[in-house]
């Protein structure tokens, strides 16, 4: 009988303990941050911008019914001079308890990126056990990242959610930008050789306009959000913008694209080929000659001739070689227009301190004290391209065959 | 000395369960660097000599435990004091074993758990375990074993698949050259965990099949050693030597930058699972030693009677071991690697076998 009501006494001490109530968060009580916006304010403080999700707009037309009918999300403000002391600060805003767990978008404003940089920031934010640093970063290009947090986008009805994907599949289908997390970035930052380049996004449109519903409620709206170029960052702080052909060079450097297009130039006609990428990989190799650094880029791309609008006999493998070199002078003249951007503003963005570090770890001691200011804008680069036309589409001859 | 036999098999998965135990969660060797990969495979070729020292221990009087042969080797005063030195090793290390285990969970888990309560909940059950005897500790050895090692290989899977691992980070091998490896050899991966195979003198002479102790010790260690020396490379190629180094929990980090098919993330589970059976048997088997120590030094006849009061010292002493985290981790490596481990696991055990040797010697001559 003792030992019955021990054990008894002992189930009952085990429904209180196991029960895990302990900091119990129910999930109405939950203000889930989608993005988080930080930027600087004119007096030197930091300002966040967090962008949190209203459930019950976001919940498809089948199951309640009331979707619709307010924004997707709301947005909360406050201002501090440390991250987590002004995070708290909105709270006395916010009806609920913020969680982070699911914040996969970091916006940094351009003045925030440029005059004080970026890796204090992001300490507070490592350090936190419910952040995530698989979070996407980006640059707010040229506006406040709380106004771009603010844009209501039509499709994907988060826009915390259309940044990361549009990112996302225009890193696989076409360059220019790509996503980065906050690991990578850290990882780029510490690394010595090395330079993080931030992808940029900016509003095209009136902000304010962006944010209301009518935003979305037309099928041409007024304000969207598109990604505008590679940010350069050089110790901590931005110093340059690249777009176009420069940022997608950098991007090819970095091995980063999968598919994309590449036109090119066909018998002094401009642009009339369209040479598309299926696979596509870039290696960079380092050398020390005669005490000199030296880097060699070698690319290799496969794919098919998406387009042509020129007379040219496609069915004559000659031919098709002689088109393969042009492409190769077209991809090598991207990468030298992106290293010479590099040099430009001193910092070696592509990582190739990175890569003598690893592979020459002597001669690195010596390069590595001003490698940024002084031996990468001397590097001498060369690029190696190898590209292979493997098959011409659908049809062999273009229809303008005949001149 | 309680009466139990365990196979030689149960003998390999405990040691391999208590090699990895907290050593698969710190950044061990990070003092290397890079090579704390390179670093961990050296230390477990001495690691596997360490174990040979213990085994010829054990091959001398393989029917004592480390208490009673101290005694015979030493005489009966010196033997006892030596005794009870190590059964207060053994609480030590065992209270700070669970300070690691609570100080994880509440770094990334339970921010507002008090310390106490997550520490008592943990040693309850190591408490259970404990009396069972080490029979049951064996066998529920035998069950985390093959749930740790699912575990461990699907993660491999996953960080391999999402295309994380970049060897590159690894290099360049050696860039402060041997000394430092072997520095970090000497004082800290040595003992910490390969050293720490002393413990199982405790235990080795319950085994039954006795011909296969020394394989399945050797085979134990290798494996341990090459599974540490794994997860660290793949820590840094994952997170990068500066991540690695700022960690305090690296696999964790790396297991939480596992993305898949935008569904496979946030395994911190992985992690959680890895660390409490980890943890689980090496508090356990430190545990143990202190209370079978304590049974044979002090006599006593029931032994599961000494259980609650040494389960509530480690406790206490986990508790009140340090202020802060940091200080707990100053205090390992100033204090318990640098002058209780080579101590206690490495002078104290080759004194020991010198003086078995010398003794033997004399008692062949007559």
């Amino acid at each position: 009988m003792k030992r019955k009501s021990f054990i008894l006494v002992l189930y009952f001490g085990c429904f209180l303990t196991l029960t895990g109530c302990w900091s119990q968060k129910e999930l109405t009580d939950l203000a889930i941050i989608s993005a988080m916006g930080i930027d600087l304010t004119e007096n030197g403080e930091y300002a966040s911008t967090l962008q949190i999700i209203n459930p019950s707009n976001v919940a498809g037309g089948l199951q309640g019914g009331g979707a619709g009918q307010g924004p997707p999300v709301s947005i909360y403000t406050a201002t501090g001079s440390s991250i987590i002391e002004m995070n708290q600060r909105a709270s006395k805003k916010l009806p609920r308890r913020r969680y982070y767990a699911h914040t996969n978008l970091l916006v940094i404003g351009e003045e925030l990126a440029r005059k004080e940089g970026i890796t204090g920031i992001l300490d507070a934010i490592e350090r936190h056990q419910e952040f995530r640093m698989t979070a996407v970063i980006i640059i707010a290009h040229g506006v406040k990242a709380s106004d771009l947090l603010k844009v209501l986008t039509p499709v994907d009805k988060i826009p915390a959610k259309k940044i990361i994907k549009n990112l996302r599949f225009t890193e696989e289908q076409w360059g220019e930008v790509f996503t980065l997390n906050l690991q990578d970035v850290k990882k780029d930052m510490t690394a010595v050789g090395k330079s993080p380049v931030i992808s940029g996004f900016s509003i095209e449109g009136d902000p304010v306009q962006g944010s209301k519903m009518e935003n979305v409620q037309t099928s041409d709206p007024e304000t969207t959000l598109s990604a505008t170029g590679l940010a350069i960052f050089k110790e901590g702080k931005l110093v340059d913008w690249i777009d176009g052909k420069t940022a997608r060079g950098t991007v090819l450097i970095l091995d980063k694209i999968k598919n994309t297009g590449i036109s090119f130039d066909w018998k002094d006609k401009k642009d009339v080929g369209t040479f598309q990428v299926i696979r596509m990989n870039s290696k960079n190799i380092a050398t020390m000659k005669k005490g000199k650094p030296k880097i060699t880029v070698e690319v290799k791309a496969e794919g098919y001739l998406s387009e042509i609008r020129t007379a040219v006999n496609l069915t004559d493998p000659k031919i098709l070689i002689e088109m393969e070199d042009t492409i190769e002078k077209t991809i090598k003249e991207e990468i030298l227009l992106a290293v010479e951007e590099g040099k430009k503003v001193k910092s070696d963005i592509f990582g190739f301190g990175q890569v003598f570090h690893q592979n020459h770890p002597k001669e690195w001691q010596k390069l590595k004290a001003d490698w940024h200011d002084v031996h990468f804008p001397e590097l001498t680069v060369d690029v190696n391209v190898e590209v292979y036309i493997r098959r011409t589409g659908l049809r062999n001859n273009p229809s303008v065959l005949k001149e | 000395m309680e009466k139990a036999k365990i196979g030689a098999y149960q003998f390999f998965v405990l040691l391999l369960l208590f090699e990895l135990g907290s050593a698969v969660l710190v950044p061990i060797a990070i003092g290397a660097n890079r090579d704390a990969w390179i670093a961990i495979l050296i230390s477990t070729i001495g690691g596997v000599f360490l174990f040979l020292v213990y085994y010829r221990l054990y091959k001398f009087y393989p029917q004592l435990t480390p208490s009673e042969y101290m005694e015979k080797l030493l005489g009966k005063f010196f033997g006892k004091i030596l005794a009870f030195a190590y059964i207060l090793f053994f609480v030590y290390i065992s209270a700070r074993v669970l300070r690691d285990f609570g100080e994880m969970l509440l770094s990334f888990a339970y921010v507002d758990t008090p310390l106490f309560i997550v520490n008592t909940l943990f040693i309850l059950v190591i408490i259970y375990a404990i009396q069972k005897g080490i029979e049951v500790i064996a066998r529920t050895g035998e069950l985390f074993f093959n749930l740790l090692y699912l575990l461990a290989v699907i993660g491999f899977i996953l960080i391999v698949s999402s295309g994380l691992i970049d060897l590159n980070q690894l290099k360049p091998f050696l860039e402060q050259g041997w000394t430092t490896v072997f520095k970090v050899v000497v004082t800290e991966t040595l003992y910490v965990p390969f050293g720490e195979a002393f413990v199982f003198s405790v235990i080795l002479p319950y085994i039954k099949d006795t011909k296969k102790i020394k394989y399945a010790g050797i085979a134990g260690i290798v494996l341990s050693g090459i599974n540490l020396s794994l997860v660290m490379a793949i820590n840094i190629s994952v997170l990068g030597i500066d991540l690695a180094t700022r960690s305090q929990f690296p696999l964790l980090t790396t297991v939480q930058s596992i993305q898949i098919a935008e569904f496979l993330e946030r395994l911190d589970v992985f992690f959680m699972v890895s660390m409490v059976i980890g943890i689980f048997f090496k508090a356990s088997i430190y545990f143990y030693a202190a209370v079978s120590g304590t049974t044979i030094l002090f006599k006593f006849k029931e032994p599961s009677k000494l259980v609650y009061p040494i389960g509530l010292v480690i406790l206490f002493m986990s508790i009140t071991i340090a202020n802060s985290y940091s200080e707990h981790l100053t205090e390992g490596l100033d204090l318990t690697t640098r002058y209780l481990h080579p101590f206690f696991l490495v002078l104290a055990p080759v004194f020991l076998l010198a003086i078995a040797y010398m003794k033997n010697r004399k008692r062949k001559k007559k």
